[in-house]
């Protein structure tokens, strides 16, 4: 006890100084604590998170790669190789028309069927709590952000698309092969991006007269959804691969060859696909109640 | 009072009169004293202490520049960060002749042996030393395939050598980054045939060399770790960002005509329709880095190819796309050097594709045979190409052989 007392008054102006402080500390924690639980409290700031997970189908099975066991409406048989894509400015659309878009730092997201981390974009923006109508996004780049050169690492970079046909970047890589007469396979690049008008239909870069903004927007059907304070929800955009080639247009590869970057009323076709029913949604789960 | 309460009324005694604390505050700051004397007393220790060593081990930084358009991600690995002194090593290391172990003067052999800057370090195709240009190590065996420039090596994450064998990917410890491409081209027969043992001593016996091993990493015991680590951060330093192509995007010289069109023919699918795997105005570093099997046969026998990497079947005859930075100085072509020329090249692609159901998607030229180029368009082709010789970079000094080599 001696010894004890001895420390203590060895200590004395050290330990009043030490209170001091400490009770500083303690009382700007306090402080801190009774902001944020009063925050939390306030209905207008209540929040959760959406995951969106990436998937590719064809004929409602998972896509198989490298393989030909597909015929679309052209009677074409085909195979895949490899999907890469980019959709941007996503909108949740709440029921009296307004909407949220997701943050700007993250407004263009970069899919790769070879590459499983681009598959799951974990959105980082909170979207409010609350009902929504629908989701909607912009399929490849809006001509405002379909910049060149905006993308310097890969695998982004590797998207982009020559300055001499409308630079920005590809919407879309879909490479492939198809079975064409004499049993023959025939690669097929089916790439979307900027489309050029050429006067007096010569396709040669010199007689380009104009370009076009092939991106489409794509309302998800039936992609409303309710979200829940704290709520994770964990959607799916599911690329349906043979609809690119069956509505309104039949897409025909014999037809069409296999390169189309050159060829807009090819592209447009493409499009005009892809708008109709090439995307479809499904809600997969609350990840905060698993 | 429940324990919410009594916690608060202690801190507002507290805050009343903190000289006089409640017993159990009083507890808390005694320990927290006890505490702080005895941090205090170990930092008083361990200054004085310290204050007897020699100066600390602290190297510089070494700043890698982006260039314009290049990307900013770097393939530097944590435990290998490059500081001036480790690249400083690496150098001399590189240039190094005793770099298998052995000193004597008929059998000298170093990374610059065959890596040459000059020829985009690749021993070139008229050097004398390596018939049209196939490289063979020390024992005279040849190395399986042709050489890879040593260039912007910095910017690439998907693999080197033409199948990728060594990746930041692999789960393999042995085969992950250039610093065992150094270790392996250390020991490898058809390279140096060093033995370990004897590279580590004789650079140990080298007292300069000691001590620029204890300015690079902070100890004077040498390593083949450590001799890898120094000429990894050598090899990251050999950027290429200043030919005529890089100076047109930057807007500070015009390239001509012919050179125009060839640019166009490059980056266009109608037209050569190299750019999906060669980069281009979106891809500074003129390689994608990834692996195409890009027709050129219809029987595949080399277990060395991406297939022999990854075991898939659509790697069959794959091999990596090189980067055309220099390429008319790193011939001869292809993973085996079958082309020799740059003429042969664009021929290959005009005409002789050869379709199999290994054959890349991208290549869907093959159809017609290739892509067609008339003869001007070859040779308009041929001139942009040209475009990306990098004259700077083929005579850096940074790059060179130093002044001095230690012990030399």
């Amino acid at each position: 006890m001696k010894m004890k007392n001895k420390f203590y008054s060895n200590f004395g102006m050290f330990q009043k100084f030490l209170v001091q402080k400490a009770l500083y500390i303690l009382a700007i924690i306090v402080v801190f604590a009774l902001v944020r639980c009063s925050k939390s409290d306030n209905p207008t700031q209540r929040e959760g998170k959406i995951e969106f997970n990436f998937t590719q189908y064809n004929q409602n099975l998972p896509l198989k790669y490298d393989t030909m066991i597909y015929t679309n409406e052209a009677e074409n048989q085909y195979q895949v190789s490899e999907i890469q894509y980019f959709i941007s400015d996503v909108k949740f659309y709440r029921s009296d028309g307004t909407f949220q878009l997701i943050s700007q730092d993250e407004d263009i997201h970069y899919v790769d069927t070879d590459i499983p981390e681009t598959q799951l974009w974990q959105v980082t923006d909170p979207v409010k709590a609350g009902n929504y109508d629908k989701i909607s996004f912009i399929f490849g780049i809006s001509e405002e952000k379909n910049q060149s050169n905006m993308f310097v690492n890969p695998p982004e970079r590797d998207m982009f698309w020559p300055e001499a046909l409308g630079g920005g970047y590809h919407y879309m890589k879909l490479n492939g092969k198809w079975l064409a007469a004499n049993d023959e396979i025939k690669p097929f690049n089916f790439h979307l991006g900027i489309g050029q008008t050429y006067a007096g239909g010569v396709i040669n870069v010199d007689s380009i007269t104009g370009f076009v903004q092939n991106y489409f927007e794509v309302d998800l059907p039936n992609s409303g959804f309710s979200i829940k304070n704290g709520d994770t929800l964990r959607f799916e955009i599911r690329m349906n691969v043979e609809n690119w080639f069956r509505n309104p247009h039949i897409y025909d590869h014999n037809y069409w060859g296999g390169m189309i970057m050159q060829n807009e009323e090819a592209m447009k076709t493409a499009c005009e696909n892809g708008k109709e029913d090439v995307f479809s949604f499904q809600e997969l789960l609350n990840i905060n109640e698993q | 009072m429940n324990s919410k309460f009594l916690y608060l009324s202690n801190l507002k005694t507290s805050f009343k009169n903190p000289g006089r604390m409640s017993p159990l505050l009083n507890g808390v700051f005694i320990s927290l004293a006890k505490a702080g004397s005895i941090v205090i007393m170990t930092l008083l220790y361990s200054s004085c202490n310290k204050s007897n060593d020699p100066v600390p081990f602290s190297p510089t930084p070494y700043k890698i520049v982006i260039p314009y358009g290049f990307p900013t991600k770097l393939n530097i690995p944590d435990n290998n960060p490059m500081t001036e002194e480790g690249v400083e090593l690496g150098r001399a290391l590189f240039y190094d002749g005793r770099l298998s172990g052995r000193t004597d003067p008929d059998s000298l052999i170093s990374c610059s042996t065959c890596h040459i800057q000059g020829n985009s370090f690749e021993c070139g195709i008229n050097n004398p030393d390596f018939i049209y240009g196939f490289p063979h190590g020390i024992t005279g065996k040849p190395t399986p395939h042709v050489m890879l420039p040593m260039i912007n090596l910095v910017w690439n994450s998907n693999g080197y050598l033409w199948n990728g064998k060594v990746s930041p990917q692999n789960t393999s410890l042995l085969y992950g980054n250039i610093e065992d491409l150094v270790w392996m081209g250390i020991v490898a027969e058809h390279e140096m045939n060093g033995d370990t043992s004897q590279v580590k001593q004789v650079f140990q016996n080298i007292p300069s060399y000691v001590e620029m091993f204890k300015k690079a990493f902070g100890t004077t015991q040498i390593s083949m770790d450590l001799i890898s680590r120094a000429i990894a951060q050598f090899v990251r330093t050999l950027i290429s960002s200043n030919s005529k192509f890089d100076k047109y995007m930057r807007g500070e010289q015009q390239l001509s005509a012919e050179e125009l069109r060839g640019f166009v023919l490059f980056t266009t699918e109608e037209g050569g329709d190299c750019f999906h795997c060669h980069g281009g105005d979106g891809n500074p570093l003129f390689t994608t880095n990834k692996f195409y099997n890009n027709g050129k046969d219809s029987v595949f026998t080399d277990p060395l190819d991406r297939f022999g990497i990854t075991g898939n079947m659509m790697d069959i005859g794959a091999y990596k796309a090189t980067t055309l930075r220099n390429i008319e100085l790193t011939g001869p072509y292809m993973h085996d050097g079958r082309f020799k020329t740059l003429d042969e090249v664009i021929e290959f692609y005009s005409k002789h594709l050869i379709n199999t159901p290994y054959i890349d998607p991208l290549m869907h030229h093959v159809v017609n045979g290739g892509v067609q180029l008339s003869l001007q368009e070859k040779s308009d082709l041929i001139s942009f190409i040209k475009t990306l010789k990098d004259e700077e970079f083929l005579s850096n000094p940074k790059f060179g052989r130093p002044a001095k080599i230690p012990g030399l």
